[in-house]
């Protein structure tokens, strides 16, 4: 221990109360920013990974036609707009791309996926739905299908081609269970007839209000269309990365390529947003600790010059004195961090403990939490940095104390 | 001349305060303090003693002149060479003896020693151990120094101003705020363990006892020695 370190210590732990006060401030600090950043995360990565669950990772859609540049030279400073790509509904090579983009050592699994919008009638209960026309075993593969069978089974909806998974909502909205029939309108005006063989919830309002699954020859029939699939959507390793792939995909195929954050941009926008406003929030209080270890600080400076004066007579440099309340705020950091953690730890596990009923946006019955170090690690770097910053300055106060002065004062 | 010479300076001048109130506290202030002796600098109050002391004790900076300690000359050093000569070479014993409050009597001794860094911890408790039984003290080790008596505080500070086993003690007014009897047994401990240790000691004091009993007297007055006596003259303060 040096010496430095050791006078600290006792220091600090003479003033119990101020020490306390100093404690207190950097814990709630600490562990308030921990709870709501779990919180706040909580909610987003729910909505991420629901929607990355149900609609994937990365969508490649319609072909588009490659855009050739002009062999005349331009004029200039003409503010021409880049040439509109002209798009072609539906993927007619499904099977070429999806061999190609196997290859990508970040595709785990993909899937065709023949999408439309038809009515869905029962009894006297009609809707308009996303009707999505799935093959069944690479549906399952590439999404959390299976997983988010509320009613029924995954398999009563693979061996009958005339089965439908419904959203749950959209179940609730048609009065259907599991069992009962529903009709889709096709474009040709005609009702088709379909067995409610599962009833599904992703989470995500949006899905569950509107999506049917029918198997793709039957919804190819009923959608007119005269390709398999509208879109392929894509099961990765590394989800973050799927920006970069999308890009590469649509130059490779020359196809429309979405990643899910560009897909889901104004949600995540959104919940980005109400996480900084909590991180700005709780940054505020921490700060505000920092200011309550500055007056204890400054208090501690003043109640020991004559401390200082001591050790500077026996030897202690300037620095020395410094480091003695750098240490002072350091333990404040070190000891208030890891008891705001452990704080941080029992917050987040309250909170995901606390009921809220959510139908929105979102379905969840409790809150929702994300355990994850790095709000540990934040939180503490931003305690530190804030218990530096209000330590340097009465650090620096009482290393340029001149103990003559305050020696003189007892023995002029 | 009881030995080789310790301390020394030569012509030390010090300017105090700011322009319009400037004082000129030390005028060409010359002094030899030798190994194993005992100096007692005396003069009315304001003459300047504290400040030379402060001077001798690398914690003020004389405006010209020039110190050395044992054969080393002190001149422009950084605040941090200024301190490590300090922790190594100096003892200082103060008035109000300006221990730490919340330490034992042990802890305030190894005070010096920890920023030394010489000796382990049971050394140190050791070595501060056996210097506050040489006060009278072993009994009271692990007693706060604030519920000492104020004797026992002074020789709390002698104990803690030899950790480090200085070759120069400065003392102000080291009996000051203690009654005859104390002020008489410190000085006493005091010289003996100078003498017996070659240390060289200045203090500084209004009592003429004990200045009567130091080797040298140095007279002060308006910031010069204006006179310097050895043991058995008499002196006016």
């Amino acid at each position: 221990m040096t010496a430095t370190f050791y006078i600290a210590v006792r220091f600090a732990t003479h003033r119990k109360r101020a020490l306390l006060l100093s404690l207190v401030g950097v814990v709630f600090g600490v562990g308030i920013f921990i709870g709501t950043q779990a919180q706040t995360q909580g909610f987003a990565q729910f909505f991420i990974n629901s929607t990355i669950g149900s609609n994937g990772a990365l969508t490649l859609r319609s072909r588009f036609q490659p855009r050739h540049e002009g062999l005349v030279v331009p004029t200039k400073n003409v503010n021409a707009l880049p040439a509109r790509r002209n798009y072609f509904e539906g993927i007619h090579n499904v099977s070429d791309i999806m061999r190609v983009s196997r290859q990508f050592s970040n595709v785990v699994a993909c899937s065709p996926v023949l999408r439309g919008n038809v009515s869905a009638r029962s009894g006297f209960e009609m809707t308009t739905v996303e009707l999505f026309g799935i093959d069944p075993a690479s549906h399952l593969r590439t999404t959390d299908l299976a997983k988010q069978i509320l009613d029924g089974k995954f398999d009563d909806f693979t061996n009958n081609t005339s089965a439908v998974i419904l959203g749950y909502k959209l179940a609730d909205q048609l009065e259907v269970g599991c069992g009962d029939s529903i009709q889709l309108l096709s474009p040709g005006g005609e009702y088709w007839r379909f067995v409610v063989a599962a009833i599904a919830r992703s989470g995500v309002g949006a899905i569950d209000s509107t999506r049917v699954y029918a198997h793709t020859r039957l919804a190819q029939r009923l959608l007119k269309k005269p390709y398999q699939a509208s879109m392929i959507i894509y099961k990765l390793r590394d989800p973050e990365r799927a920006p970069a792939l999308a890009t590469h995909f649509e130059t490779l195929f020359q196809h429309a390529s979405q990643s899910w954050q560009e897909r889901e941009e104004s949600t995540l926008q959104l919940f980005i947003m109400l996480r900084l406003s909590a991180a700005i929030t709780v940054s505020l209080m921490i700060l505000l600790a920092g200011f309550g270890i500055f007056n204890v600080l400054t208090m501690s400076v003043l109640s020991k010059i004559r401390e200082i004066a001591i050790l500077r007579s026996i030897g202690y440099r300037q620095v020395d004195i410094s480091a003695i309340f750098l240490w002072q705020g350091a333990l404040i950091a070190g000891v208030g961090s890891l008891l705001g953690c452990v704080l941080g730890a029992v917050l987040t596990w309250g909170i995901s403990k606390v009921p809220i009923h959510i139908r929105g946006l979102l379905y969840t019955n409790h809150f929702l939490v994300v355990w994850d170090w790095r709000h540990y690690f934040w939180a503490t770097v931003l305690a530190g940095i804030a218990v530096f910053i209000a330590s340097y300055v009465p650090a620096k106060r009482a290393a340029q104390l001149q103990p003559v002065d305050t020696l003189r004062g007892s023995s002029l | 001349m009881m030995g080789d010479i310790s301390l020394s300076c030569r012509d030390i001048e010090r300017y105090l305060g700011r322009e319009e109130e400037r004082v000129h506290a030390l005028r060409g202030v010359s002094l030899n303090v030798e190994a194993g002796s005992l100096h007692a600098v005396v003069g009315p109050s304001g003459c300047g003693k504290s400040t030379l002391l402060y001077i001798l004790g690398l914690l003020d900076e004389p405006d010209a002149g020039s110190l050395q300690i044992g054969s080393t000359a002190i001149s422009h050093l950084l605040d941090e060479e200024l301190a490590r000569r300090r922790n190594e070479l100096i003892g200082f014993i103060f008035q109000f003896h300006f221990l730490m409050e919340d330490f034992t009597a042990q802890e305030n001794v190894m005070i010096p020693m920890r920023r030394l860094g010489q000796m382990n911890e049971d050394e140190m408790r050791d070595r501060a151990a056996a210097l506050l039984k040489a006060v009278d003290l072993g009994n009271k080790l692990h007693r706060q120094s604030r519920h000492l008596s104020g004797g026992e505080q002074q020789r709390v500070a002698i104990a803690r101003a030899l950790a480090n086993d200085p070759q120069v003690i400065l003392a102000d007014e080291p009996t000051g705020n203690l009654d005859t009897d104390n002020s008489q047994r410190a000085f006493e401990l005091l010289a003996n363990i100078v003498r017996e240790r070659a240390k060289a000691l200045l203090l500084v004091t209004h009592n003429h006892f004990i200045a009567d009993a130091c080797d040298w007297v140095h007279e002060m007055k308006d910031g010069r020695i204006v006179a310097s006596h050895p043991h058995g003259q008499r002196i006016s303060v």
